[in-house]
């Protein structure tokens, strides 16, 4: 479903991805895990253009997405993003966050984007806050209602991008429980994150990245308990 | 004080009415042409930017004086020459021309550093949806860059309201040229001229109340 051929990424001189290729299946929830600056959120971007391969190819259902003739706002409206930063929209209430791409993209009328937009909070246990603006919302609640904006557009990938990195301890359950649940409905994830135990138990495969290459690959059993590479023994006796 | 009340009534009578439209004019078509000129000079592409930045950097290095001149008189003369007298501009829409140009270029500079200040997670969230470039700046940047920039946004309409003053040279008959009307008449220049201060002042007095007012109501929604 998504496939990367020798990714390439480069920020002027400094190159962070340096090459290499991946794919990744229907269905399936892989986490990547690193080092800071071993370009797990660069390889993640890269999977929506939100950057641009400096060179290499990254093809969605069979397209080519990097190739300029390829409108990537359609490929975007299937793939969902969820930032650590959250990045709501302030100005607009929880509910016109989730539905106005629904509105204004996909074309939906407002009566039948509200009722989406409203299972959706239910769904990640916020129905009451609809008319809350994000102000007024925990680091928990915030990331709740991003998720659901990106589910509201039906996406059939969702990317994490550090999703738990920005919130206070005891607020990353609640997100984790919904990421999970998520996985549990086989929605394609690919989640970048330092939650351990989470990819532990929730990913079908786990990338370790460092140094701009995936160094290692493989089931979290494999790669938790029996890793083979040795920077991925550092990293992990580090973090374990 | 009667002679005061005298002069504040004849201005009012006959300038207030031109500096009023003047800036209502310029306000408009300020923001108009400024955000476009804002737009063209964000652009990616060579020469919307290129025409944004030239006409920006020679509008706010030059003297709106001499951009009055220059446009009534030297433009005007070139306009008359080549119609053989057909075409004349009149002062009232040099004037709101000079104005509405002038204002554009102060007011792109104004939006591009609104919308510079909103967070670039922003556009990724909305672009990440699926929205396109323009979408977004409709929808996610702009309404968050107008209440950073509605104070600074505020202080240019209160200069475009003095500024106006400098049409009373083309002859336009506003606040000031007005004022110096009255003041031929009467020799009485001290309070002539309090006069027209006192006008200006409530005229922008008001417009900074209202300006703090939708602030406060956007402020509201936030």
């Amino acid at each position: 479903m998504i496939e990367v051929v020798n990714l390439h990424k480069s920020f002027g001189k400094l190159e962070v991805l340096k090459g290499f290729n991946e794919k990744i299946e229907r269905n399936e929830v892989v986490c990547v895990i690193g080092p800071s600056g071993s370009g797990k959120s660069t390889f993640l971007r890269c999977l929506n253009l939100l950057e641009e391969p400096t060179e290499g190819d990254v093809i969605i259902d069979g397209v080519k997405i990097n190739d300029p003739s390829q409108d990537i706002n359609v490929t975007r409206q299937k793939m969902g993003m969820v930032f650590q930063s959250f990045n709501l929209f302030p100005h607009k209430t929880t509910l016109e966050n989730i539905t106005l791409a629904p509105i204004k993209v996909k074309g939906i009328n407002k009566e039948e984007a509200d009722k989406i937009g409203r299972e959706l909070l239910e769904r990640v246990g916020l129905a009451d806050k609809a008319e809350a603006y994000p102000r007024a919302l925990s680091g928990g609640q915030k990331q709740r209602v991003a998720i659901a904006r990106a589910l509201a557009m039906q996406p059939e990938i969702m990317l994490f991008d550090e999703p738990t990195s920005a919130l206070d301890p005891e607020m990353v359950g609640e997100v984790l429980e919904v990421m999970r649940e998520l996985a549990h409905q086989g929605m394609t994830m690919v989640i970048v994150t330092h939650e351990m135990g989470f990819a532990r138990e929730v990913a079908n495969r786990v990338l370790f990245m460092d140094g701009g290459y995936i160094v290692e690959q493989g089931t979290p059993a494999e790669i938790f308990d029996n890793p083979q590479n040795e920077r991925t023994k550092s990293f992990l006796s580090k973090v374990l | 004080m009667e002679n005061l009340i005298n002069v504040i009534e004849a201005i009012l009578l006959h300038g207030v009415g031109k500096t009023l439209e003047i800036t209502a004019v310029a306000l408009i078509f300020g923001v108009i042409l400024g955000l476009l000129a804002c737009l063209g000079k964000m652009s990616r592409h060579f020469i919307p930017k290129a025409i944004a930045t030239v006409y920006i950097e020679i509008i706010r290095g030059t003297p709106t004086l001499v951009q009055a001149l220059f446009f009534y008189l030297g433009v005007n003369s070139l306009l008359v020459a080549a119609s053989g007298g057909q075409i004349r501009m009149t002062p009232l829409f040099a004037g709101m021309f000079v104005c509405s140009v002038n204002s554009g270029a102060y007011v792109a500079e104004i939006f591009r550093a609104g919308i510079q200040s909103v967070d670039k997670g922003q556009m990724e969230a909305a672009r990440s949806l699926g929205m396109p470039q323009k979408l977004a700046m409709k929808e996610i940047i702009l309404p968050q860059a107008i209440r950073t920039i509605l104070p600074s946004l505020g202080n240019e309409f209160i200069v475009l309201v003095k500024e106006t003053s400098i049409l009373s040279v083309i002859g336009v008959v506003e606040v000031t040229r007005a004022g110096q009307l009255v003041a031929a008449i009467n020799y009485k220049t001290f309070s002539t001229y309090l006069g027209v201060g006192i006008v200006y002042f409530v005229l922008t007095f008001t417009l900074s109340r209202l300006v703090n007012l939708l602030e406060r109501r956007m402020a509201v929604s936030d």
